[in-house]
């Protein structure tokens, strides 16, 4: 082995040795409470995580402006929604004895790994995406501040009969929340007396969705049901008017994001989905989140996801406020616990026994370009 | 490589070196992981071990028998669940799962290489592809048997015969013991006259075939074998995290695996070693650089294939390295010349 590499192998080890070293214990003011934040802020679903965080800094800026006893701050990391690194990460967290709440991740699948390690510590996470129905049920301190797809699946079958679909056709990506998805609306459309015509799943990310349109229309559905998020619904929508069919099109709040607007153009127009949040809600406080949001975003809108994020912040400030003096974790979680009607963004908010966010959704339609509530 | 680099005769049997990494593994590590206390050093220790493990098993069918592989995490997959679904549905502890991943994982490999181990180069690369693709979309979409998106969280965590491991420092001296000895193996497969026979299928398999080397059966063999290895990687991280999802095991994971295998140097068990660290202690050290790390990771791989090309520790040092300290089985001729590994 040469000199030269003898060297530059010491140097790059020394260099991610020390580089772990320093990332960990620093010391803070007393008055000063710290919380965790893991989302992915690189890699494939980095817009999310990179909006989280706008929306986190909003709500931070805020509670720190406040005249609080105490200052927050929240410590970001980068899970890139890889399993491994979202436990690298709750472990950090763990051992850093000034956190006294997580907040995250993005994905499912990283929050339950990541959430293995949250149970053994007796540390709150509170994610504001997950959504699998298994996540809550893993301890004591896993909450979320999402409405299930066993909430909103039935909502929207009601919504759907009560228009005259007697048969819907059902697709949802290929994910723990698209099976959600297709099992909490199938529910909901068989209890009231619907029939399911079609169901079934494509992977994230699908190009061409027209084998798969045309497979759907055979089964002569009155309407489509969707699980999709915004990108994918974009292409969808786009090829499903290309194919020139008008089977009316129904989604969930994941959909609810201007992109799809942006996105797909005038094949939104008419999609019907229902969301918690609405930024033309002329309420002080959702005109005051919108605002910020607009000026941290070069005038862009926010969707349902950041708005999510912001509220599960604030909560999250909300227990350790209540938790305060001296906050601990588990007077953290036991804070989160009893949250009631919290007033945020995204309606009111109150964590169930179970530690499910029970929230209002509305109803909502696309017309002109833009979301429109509708009565029904 | 020339064989010529390999005739000079061995200095001594040491045992120095790897007494020195057992020390520094078994004792030196711990120690300083208990002395830090921090699970999350804990963690990275054994994430470093486990992709150790995938990275030192890719070798053996990359690296010594030069056949690109692009399917590796599949393997790994198929551990993880083997040992998720053994000890969901029929209670099995990790006692029993870890062999049982290994022999599934080697298994279903075996089954795939029979019809794909007479393809070729380019083309073998593109079917270890497809075999990953395959594996992964069964693992996404077969729900009603693996749970498909909804991955499984394993409750039972480490244990031997009943002895719970799953404290952090026997969480640490269990997958250490597994992954050195397994690492050990492929050092003996590797450093010796059968991994001479997988070289001589890289460097010109129409000429091994000439001289009698059952090509065919030999890639086979490394392939399985590899796939066992990373089977066994799968088990140990079902039961250390927890929870297992597809997305764990996808065609990323398989290109980061190779990644470790290159840069550290193909065909270098040791290199393997050290992709495997580089590539898990480099991106956690790099967080204080926030968004930018993935970037700084980039860069560092990409200087380093630039600039070493051979990788960190070529193949040609590391077989020297093997053969001065840890050359048990090479013999030489009576004038002293070495004739190579028996």
């Amino acid at each position: 082995m040469t000199a030269l590499k003898t060297a530059s192998l010491a140097a790059l080890m020394t260099a991610a040795l020390a580089g772990t070293a320093l990332t960990t214990g620093t010391a803070l003011a007393a008055d000063t409470v710290k919380i965790g934040y893991q989302l992915p802020l690189t890699g494939e679903t980095a817009q999310y995580g990179q909006d989280f965080r706008k929306a986190a800094e909003i709500a931070l800026t805020e509670f720190n402006a406040s005249g609080k006893p105490f200052k927050a701050e929240i410590v970001f990391e980068d899970s890139r929604s890889d399993a491994k690194e979202g436990t690298n990460i709750a472990r950090k967290f763990v051992d850093d004895k000034e956190i006294v709440g997580v907040l995250g991740d993005f994905t499912s699948g990283v929050s339950m790994a990541s959430a293995q390690v949250y149970k053994d510590a007796g540390m709150p996470q509170l994610s504001q995406t997950a959504s699998h129905p298994d996540y809550t049920k893993i301890s004591k301190y896993q909450f979320r501040n999402i409405a299930t797809q066993a909430q909103e699946g039935p909502y929207n079958a009601k919504w759907m009969l009560s228009k005259g679909y007697k048969n819907i056709a059902v697709i949802a990506e290929q994910t723990d929340w698209g099976q959600s998805v297709v099992s909490g609306f199938s529910d909901g459309v068989k209890a009231n007396g619907g029939t399911v015509v079609f169901s079934e799943f494509f992977n994230r990310g699908l190009k061409d969705y027209r084998s798969l349109i045309s497979k759907l229309e055979r089964a002569k559905p009155d309407a489509i049901y969707t699980g999709f998020f915004y990108e994918d619904g974009a292409q969808f929508l786009r090829q499903v008017q290309q194919l020139g069919i008008k089977t009316p099109v129904y989604s969930t709040s994941a959909a609810y994001s201007p992109k799809l607007i942006e996105l797909a153009g005038e094949a939104a127009e008419g999609v019907h989905l229902t969301s918690n949040f609405l930024p033309t809600d002329p309420a002080p406080h959702i005109q005051h989140f919108v605002t910020e949001w607009k000026a941290a975003s070069n005038g862009a809108v926010p969707g349902q996801f950041p708005a999510q994020a912001y509220d599960a912040v604030r909560i999250m400030l909300a227990a350790v406020e209540k938790a305060y003096p001296n906050p601990t974790r588990e007077k953290v979680r036991d804070a989160l616990a009893q949250t009631k009607d919290f007033a945020g963004v995204t309606g009111k908010t109150s964590f169930s026994a179970d530690r499910e966010a029970e929230k209002e959704l509305v109803k909502v339609e696309v017309k002109g370009g833009a979301f429109v509530p509708v009565a029904d | 490589m020339n064989v010529s680099d390999l005739s000079a005769p061995p200095r001594g049997r040491g045992l120095l070196i790897p007494l020195l990494l057992a020390l520094l593994v078994f004792v030196g590590l711990p120690a300083m992981l208990a002395g830090f206390d921090r699970g999350y050093f804990y963690q990275i220790a054994n994430l470093a071990l486990i992709f150790i493990l995938l990275s030192a098993s890719m070798h053996l069918v990359t690296g010594v028998a030069g056949l690109l592989h692009l399917g590796h995490a599949a393997f790994y997959g198929v551990g993880a669940y083997t040992a998720a679904l053994l000890s969901t549905k029929f209670g099995l502890g990790f006692t029993v799962t870890l062999p049982l991943s290994g022999v599934v994982a080697a298994l279903i490999a075996f089954l795939v290489a029979l019809p794909t181990m007479r393809l070729v180069s380019i083309y073998f690369a593109v079917a270890t592809l497809a075999i990953g693709q395959m594996l992964y979309l069964v693992m996404l979409n077969w729900v009603e048997f693996t749970k498909g998106p909804n991955g499984i969280i394993v409750t039972k965590g480490l244990e031997l015969f009943g002895f719970s491991l799953s404290g952090r420092l026997a969480t640490y001296y269990t997958v250490a013991t597994v992954v050195a000895l397994c690492v050990l193996a492929i050092g003996r497969l590797s450093h010796s006259y059968y991994g001479n026979a997988l070289r001589s299928i890289r460097e010109d398999d129409q000429c091994a075939d000439a001289m009698g080397v059952s090509t065919a059966r030999l890639k086979m063999e490394a392939f399985t074998m590899s796939a066992f290895f990373a089977g066994v990687a799968g088990s140990l991280w079902a039961h250390m995290t927890g929870y297992i999802s597809p997305g764990d095991f996808k065609f990323s994971e398989s290109i980061l695996i190779l990644a470790m295998v290159v840069v550290g140097g193909l065909g270098s068990l040791p290199g393997a070693v050290i992709g495997a660290l580089l590539l898990i202690l480099l991106p956690e050290g790099l967080r204080a650089f926030g968004d930018f790390r993935n970037i700084m990771v980039g860069l560092v791989m990409f200087l380093s294939i630039l600039l070493l090309p051979k990788g960190l520790l070529g193949e040609v040092s590391a077989l020297q390295l093997a053969r001065r300290q840890l050359g048990a089985a090479w013999r030489n001729t009576v004038k002293g010349e070495g004739i190579g590994w028996r």
